[in-house]
């Protein structure tokens, strides 16, 4: 009996595929709710004093007590893993060898940048970041050389929570997701929607490509890290509380990119073809 | 850990503002905003690119600092509601370890910019009276850095009153974080200060 001659609702019953997706997604989104709700438990107080309630909301940072706890872990683990690896990359690996990492990094993630161009309205900024993508995929070895750049496209920074951003929704509260950093509910839904719009992840399945895929990222967190060993170490020895200045500087800047992608107002075509 | 604060961090900022809060033991001449910006980049370029050894080029940048940057302003500014609570001995305290605090901020990241350019790319008349000028900061090896210098008028000349790199203003990054510290220790500026002269300290002892 295949599954299309079943019944919907007989005992035992096999369900067609389109039943059984419904059901998936229906199990997804009562663990989401479950999630949201579960979050909304541990919600912190409203302050009562006025000017401590003014910055409550401006932080939009409901569940900073259990954030706190998250970036304590994240800072703990940080410690005795990513840091000493990361400070181990750089001691091994020169400078521009780590340059030719982090530009491969950044040309795999393009067409993740290509399709939020297309999602944001911004034409041409897609067309950047696919000449992009076409010009190191070759002319940059596979993405090793940033040859782009000197071709006048420049890298631009975009991702789905972004894109959601430009459609105008608000980033909701702020999250700091275990070893993953800062974020917001609108930005961690954006973060999943990203790893959809990788094609990197519809590849068919091989050794070779896990392999890839594994290297890939561990290389990203690593290469990373090390970007940012010098500044993080002063951020924790100079910030008084480094967990509101990174809340802060993380929200200044997703807003000012926001804007920027919504004032991009360039023309679809170069000048030089009017 | 890793930080999605994409390509720089808000310490990056404090470095960055290096560029831009330096100037020579001369008084800046009259101009614009622009001029103000490239007077006291080029100065500073200069002193960090010279073979001067890292002593002497803070000692060189450090009048600058005084010269160039609003102080007082922008530790006003970043003690918020709190300023307004604070008696008079503990606003003279204060300031004076903000002082320190921002100076060794910045002195920290002078050895990381050798080879630095700046290019003034605009400027804005912005609210109260301020200018914002941009410039794009470009590192060897390093994605160029859009960064807009916040200024105001100060006699024939001007001071420096915030930074803004890829968006982030140093100021209010800053104001959050005392804030915060304060908030989160019984409201009290007296514990802001008692934490400032750990920090001062611990910058100046040798040993750390």
């Amino acid at each position: 009996m295949t599954a299309e001659s079943q019944q919907p609702g007989q005992e035992g019953a096999i369900r067609p595929a389109t039943a059984r997706h419904t059901g998936r997604m229906a199990l997804r989104g009562c663990l989401v709710a479950c999630g949201l709700l579960a979050l909304s438990a541990c919600a912190d107080p409203k302050p009562t004093d006025p000017e401590a309630l003014a910055e409550y909301e401006e932080a939009h940072d409901p569940y900073e007590s259990l954030n706190r706890k998250m970036y304590g872990l994240t800072t703990t683990v940080d410690k005795y893993t990513t840091r000493p690896v990361a400070k181990a990359y750089v001691w091994a690996v020169p400078r521009p060898v780590r340059q030719a990492f982090g530009n491969m990094i950044q040309t795999m993630n393009e067409p993740v940048v290509f399709f939020n161009d297309v999602g944001a309205g911004k034409p041409r900024r897609a067309g950047d970041s696919f000449a992009r993508w076409v010009i190191n995929m070759t002319a940059g070895l596979g993405g090793f050389i940033d040859v782009a750049k000197y071709a006048g496209f420049p890298h631009h920074d975009n991702d789905a929570g972004l894109t959601l951003a430009t459609w105008g929704i608000s980033s909701g509260p702020y999250l700091f997701l275990p070893m993953m950093g800062p974020s917001s509910l609108r930005d961690g839904i954006g973060y999943g929607l990203d790893q959809g719009l990788s094609p990197w992840n519809y590849v068919p399945r091989g050794y070779g490509l896990v392999t890839f895929n594994w290297a890939y990222n561990m290389l990203g967190i690593i290469n990373g890290r090390a970007d940012h060993l010098n500044d993080l170490d002063q951020l924790q020895r100079d910030a008084l509380d480094p967990y509101a200045t990174i809340r802060s500087a993380y929200q200044q800047q997703r807003k000012a990119l926001a804007d920027s992608i919504k004032n991009d107002h360039r023309a679809t075509v170069p000048a030089w073809y009017n | 850990m890793t930080i999605r604060l994409h390509r720089r961090n808000i310490l990056g900022l404090v470095a960055a503002c290096v560029f831009s809060l330096a100037a020579s033991s001369t008084a800046f001449a009259a101009g614009t905003s622009a001029d103000f910006v490239r007077t006291l980049a080029g100065r500073l370029v200069s002193i960090i690119n010279s073979n001067a050894s890292p002593g002497q080029a803070k000692s060189e940048v450090n009048p600058l600092l005084q010269q160039a940057i609003d102080f007082d302003n922008i530790a006003k500014f970043c003690l918020g509601r709190y300023w307004n609570v604070a008696t008079p001995d503990q606003r003279t305290e204060y300031l004076g370890l903000f002082h320190q605090a921002l100076t060794n901020a910045i002195m920290d990241k002078l050895g990381s910019y050798r080879g630095v350019r700046v290019k003034v790319t605009g400027t804005e008349t912005l609210q109260q009276g301020a200018e914002g000028v941009s410039f794009i900061l470009s590192r060897p090896q390093q994605p160029d850095a859009q960064m807009q210098l916040i200024v105001r008028k100060d006699g024939d000349s001007y001071k420096v009153v915030d930074l803004i790199g890829e968006g982030v203003s140093l100021r209010l990054t800053q104001s959050k974080d005392y804030n915060s510290f304060i908030a989160r220790n019984g409201g009290k500026v007296e514990n802001l200060i008692r934490a400032m002269k750990n920090q001062v300290a611990h910058h100046d002892d040798p040993a750390n």
